[in-house]
């Protein structure tokens, strides 16, 4: 490579084209195998995502005693249905009462629980909402959609350890007689972050 | 950046795809598959990241950041050197000489279904129980650490205890895991942002033992 007066040439502008170069590099150096990278992108565009803790909320809903064990162990309880590994070794699940509505945020990264929920939004990413969810709760809850009585506590969860939060929303009205995977469906990915609540 | 004002709105979009583009999801790959050969560990990485200027941490968008980091580490650790990335980038071709053994298919899908322990024994007693009222230290290291700047030098309650936990302050600089004992405390949000917050409303912060003292109040 011809090198002029400088050491080294400005990297692309084209991001895509950086990433393939640094994965060829990587590659031929034997230190990246391609398709275990596929399978990262695979795992995440097809085997976790928001469905998993939507099961999981649902089975809460119906089995009382499963709830529990999800309010004792929510590691433990979701292994049950399958939903286990990475960025979800310390899962707790919160629940919303009629006292209580909580939300959950990583104001220092984006830490977020994968097994249950996949990958973040790019809102949960974004510096408005990492910045905005402790010192303003019902401003953002009020942007997504959600008033919350002046007199209930709104309480925000920032994941700033290892511990990762799932919402466990309350279960609408008038659903006594749905299915599991009935009430699978209303149970929405904001719901289970906790802003936005479940609806029938 | 927890209580800073001034980002605006919740940039909110329908039917988000989970990779915008396919390299981002490449990146995420490359993270994850590389990370032995790198030798590092979460803390350090978000520790890495965190050291941008803030002018460039600002700019740059989630999955930029974390490849931007990348390019340079890999670099920095000898796995690949820029003349390869520069003739790639000029769509010339490297030689090849494998140097080391990728992590396969398999070992990825077992990492992300086993995941980490971040939990370790320890046997000194704990300073505080559940009910203790605390004070978040009012530190400002320069180097990473986890106690959010918006909870230092206020006072909580702590609600739970996790037992130990590998140090993130420690960790990050692979100065050892320093296990140490790990609460989730939760203040009142008029304790941390004065009169005009809703006093029914409350913010729960991890925080490790040395975050934190016994309140002078209490």
């Amino acid at each position: 490579m011809p090198h002029d007066s400088h050491d080294h040439t400005d990297p692309p502008s084209d991001l895509a084209l950086r990433v393939k170069a640094l994965e060829t590099a990587l590659t031929r150096k034997g230190y990246v195998d391609p398709e275990a990278i596929d399978a990262v992108v695979d795992t995440f565009e097809t085997k976790v995502g928001p469905r998993n803790g939507a099961a999981v909320v649902a089975k809460a809903w119906t089995d009382p005693a499963f709830k529990q064990r999800l309010l004792d162990d929510a590691s433990a309880a979701c292994a049950e249905l399958g939903f286990s590994g990475q960025q979800g070794e310390q899962l707790k699940a919160v629940e919303n009462t009629d006292a209580v509505h909580n939300m959950v945020v990583c104001t220092l990264c984006s830490c977020y629980p994968w097994p249950v929920l996949g990958l973040p939004p790019s809102w949960y990413k974004s510096h408005a909402y990492r910045s905005r969810a402790v010192i303003e709760p019902r401003a953002v809850l009020q942007e997504f959609g959600v008033d919350i009585p002046e007199d209930k506590e709104v309480r925000v969860w920032d994941s700033t350890a290892e511990l990762r939060y799932l919402v466990l929303p309350a279960r609408p009205d008038g659903t006594d007689d749905l299915s599991e995977d009935a009430l699978a469906e209303l149970v929405s990915r904001d719901s289970m972050i906790g802003t936005g609540v479940a609806q029938a | 950046m927890g209580g800073m004002h001034g980002f605006g709105p919740i940039p909110r979009e329908d039917n988000e795809p989970i990779f915008h583009e396919p390299w981002e999801g490449r990146v995420l790959g490359l993270m994850m598959t590389t990370a032995a050969h790198l030798k590092g560990n979460i803390d350090n990485t978000r520790s890495d990241s965190e050291m941008l200027p803030a002018k460039k941490y600002l700019s740059l968008a989630y999955y930029e950041r974390w490849f931007v980091r990348m390019e340079r580490v890999c670099q920095e650790k000898g796995l690949v050197d820029a003349e390869d990335l520069e003739a790639l980038w000029a769509g010339q071709d490297i030689a090849s000489a494998p140097e080391a053994e990728a992590v396969t298919p398999h070992d990825i899908r077992t990492m992300l279904a086993n995941g980490r322990n971040y939990v370790r024994h320890l046997n000194t007693p704990a300073l505080f129980s559940v009910g203790d009222i605390v004070c978040a230290k009012n530190i400002n290291p320069k180097g990473h650490t986890r106690l959010p700047r918006y909870a230092r030098g206020k006072t909580g309650e702590i609600i739970a205890e996790h037992g130990g936990q590998i140090f993130p302050d420690t960790n990050a600089t692979f100065s050892g895991e320093g296990p140490e004992r790990l609460y989730t405390v939760r203040f009142r949000a008029s304790e941390l942002w004065g009169p005009d917050a809703n006093p029914a409303d409350t913010v729960c912060v991890d925080l490790w033992e040395p975050y934190l003292e016994a309140s002078k109040t209490s």
